[in-house]
């Protein structure tokens, strides 16, 4: 599971308040760091469907502080070395294995080999 | 119009998740070991719509399967996601970003993708409801302007149709061995050509399955000789796919013998369901809608009218499975004889699933296969065919489509596979997609509807600013 897809994860246990089940929080046992090719093109499309706060507290949870800003900086689109940073932490760094925790309801996803398993029982749907 | 459904929500749902769950979920968890990619191609249109994403996009394929569309266009960011665990660990393979989860409740905030594909999936729910559901959950997570395209299989097929919506589909390991999904799974094709070519194998040796089919040669074939027998089926195979992959594989998906009907279980639908074999109008319309590049044919079995389908039937053109295997044609049509122990109580009766015929079939609807239609061609068949298909139950309204499923007559004198797994379908008519979306999924507006090789297609787009 890469950072970017963790960012578009929410819980859906039922009952949960608005935005409750996001973002999961990662607990990893296991995080690999791969090179994928650059595209800046590709990273600044992007930057604006990001949910900033909470990749960065993925990041951190990971042990892979990504030396972002709070914010993406107003011309984010033309600074290489910022791409090349938000690249970096949302498609070379995965988590094989671990779980993925709903804030509100506690519920636990696991991941393995690299898949977040984010079915719900009948009961919890 | 149809009379408003009783007030029975929690017990439909219910059985819809059983059914589902039997005739779906477990018989695509079963048989995705045995599920190879080669048989399954990206449709045209699908890698199109894909490929006029921009860069950049974001792009779910919800009921991904193997995840042959997660390669097409490596501009944007795919993430598949399906049920069904073992075949997205096969995507996982090849580095496809995957998760497990459900269509009806999918784990994604509301609207970050820029477009979705659901291709051949919402023909597995068993409810208009539940139909409509997963397309809302689709339509949850696309942003404003995104689109959707929808892929579901039709009733009305080239020169046939089904004759009722709701259908199980059974399917049996014994048309491909393990051992040849196995070995290709694992890259180690080159190994395994290498062995077949250094088995002295007479066709007439071969046989079609470890339990099953009767071939002009060994009447006696019993279960008992499966070990050799499945060997010698993989070696077959292996012949055939070294050479003819593509047939080998599109056959499989033919070799489906026969149809079962089931009730629908939607209440909407619970008047008398018996349809009759109609042509299809504007035939012409439909062959000249395919994409020439495979070709598609699903029979359908008429309970009532066998004479009037069977002459429909024709046993096909340079794609019928018979002509690219060194076998003859009569090893591969008794389908009645292959169903001849299925019951269909609750598909007790499924045990092992033929995991690549399963995945010929998992693209059956969607993808171009001739259908091994289940009947036999000569007159024995037909009667077979006839006897074969009867129903269990009255139609009532208060039956479980797997109570009044069709079973098996047991007529026949050919030894048994019952080892197959049967997967329900809701086929769709022409406009019912359509339809769906328009009076239940208010916030999706159709751009366009077709006819593709035998599937319903629809995009639409997610309204707003």
């Amino acid at each position: 599971m890469k950072l970017l897809t963790h960012n578009l994860l929410s819980s859906h246990v039922r009952g949960l308040r608005p935005g409750g089940g996001f973002p999961l929080q990662i607990q990893a046992s296991e995080v690999r760091v791969r090179p994928v090719p650059f595209n800046a093109a590709f990273v600044a499309r992007l930057v604006p469907r990001l949910r900033w706060a909470a990749l960065l507290e993925a990041a951190e949870s990971l042990g892979h502080p990504s030396e972002l800003p709070p914010e993406p900086a107003a011309d984010y689109e033309g600074d290489e070395s910022f791409l090349r940073r938000v690249h970096h932490i949302l498609l070379e760094v995965e988590v094989l294995e671990g779980v993925l925790q709903c804030p509100d309801s506690g519920r636990r996803f696991p991941i393995s080999r690299g898949i977040p398993n984010m079915l719900l029982s009948e009961e919890e749907a | 119009m149809q009379p408003p459904p009783p007030p029975r929500g929690c017990r439909m749902e219910h059985e819809a998740t059983q059914l589902e769950k039997q005739h779906v979920h477990s018989v695509y968890e079963n048989t995705a070991a045995y599920f190879n990619d080669l048989q399954s191609k990206a449709w045209p249109r699908v890698r199109n719509f894909l490929l006029e994403q921009k860069p950049g996009s974001l792009v779910a394929d919800i009921g991904c399967g193997t995840g042959k569309y997660l390669s097409v266009n490596s501009q944007v960011y795919n993430l598949g996601c399906d049920y069904c665990r073992p075949l997205v660990e096969i995507a996982r393979k090849k580095d496809d970003e995957v998760l497990v989860c459900d269509n009806l409740n999918l784990p994604f905030r509301d609207q970050c993708f820029n477009a979705v594909i659901s291709i051949g999936v919402i023909h597995h729910f068993s409810t208009k409801q539940r139909r409509i559901k997963a397309i809302k959950e689709m339509a949850r997570v696309l942003i404003p302007g995104g689109q959707m395209m929808i892929y579901v299989w039709a009733m009305e097929q080239k020169n046939r149709r089904f004759e009722k919506q709701d259908v199980f589909v059974p399917w049996n390991k014994a048309l491909c061995s393990r051992h040849f999904s196995e070995s290709n799974q694992s890259g180690d094709k080159g190994e395994f050509v290498h062995a077949v070519k250094t088995q002295d194998i007479h066709p007439a040796q071969l046989v079609i399955s470890d339990c099953s089919y009767q071939t002009n040669l060994q009447p006696e074939t019993d279960s008992k000789h499966s070990p050799s027998m499945e060997h010698c089926l993989s070696r077959a195979c292996c012949m055939k796919i070294s050479e003819e992959e593509n047939r080998f594989y599109s056959a499989l998906g033919r070799s489906f013998r026969s149809w079962f009907f089931s009730r629908s279980l939607d209440e909407s639908a619970l008047r008398k369901q018996t349809d009759k074999m109609k042509p299809l109008k504007n035939e012409g319309e439909w062959a000249s809608s395919t994409v020439p590049i495979q070709h598609s044919r699903h029979c359908s079995l008429d309970l009532g009218h066998h004479g009037a389908l069977l002459k429909e039937q024709s046993l096909d053109d340079d794609d019928v499975f018979m002509e690219s295997l060194p076998l003859k044609k009569p090893q591969w049509s008794p389908a009645a004889d292959s169903l001849k122990d299925l019951s269909l109580n609750g598909g007790h009766q499924s045990v092992a699933q033929s995991k690549s015929e399963e995945a010929a079939f998992i693209n059956g609807p969607v993808e171009n296969r001739d259908c091994g239609c289940g009947c036999n061609k000569d007159g024995a068949g037909k009667s077979n065919t006839s006897k074969f298909f009867k129903r269990t139950s009255t139609t009532d309204s208060t039956d479980s489509a797997l109570d009044s499923a069709v079973s098996v007559g047991d007529q026949t004198d050919a030894t048994l596979d019952t080892k197959a797994f049967m997967r329900y379908y809701h086929v769709f008519r022409e406009g019912e997609l359509c339809s769906l979306v328009e009076e239940n999924v208010p916030e999706l507006q159709i751009l366009s509807s077709c006819y593709d090789h035998g599937n319903w297609c629809i995009i639409a787009e997610k309204r707003g600013t």
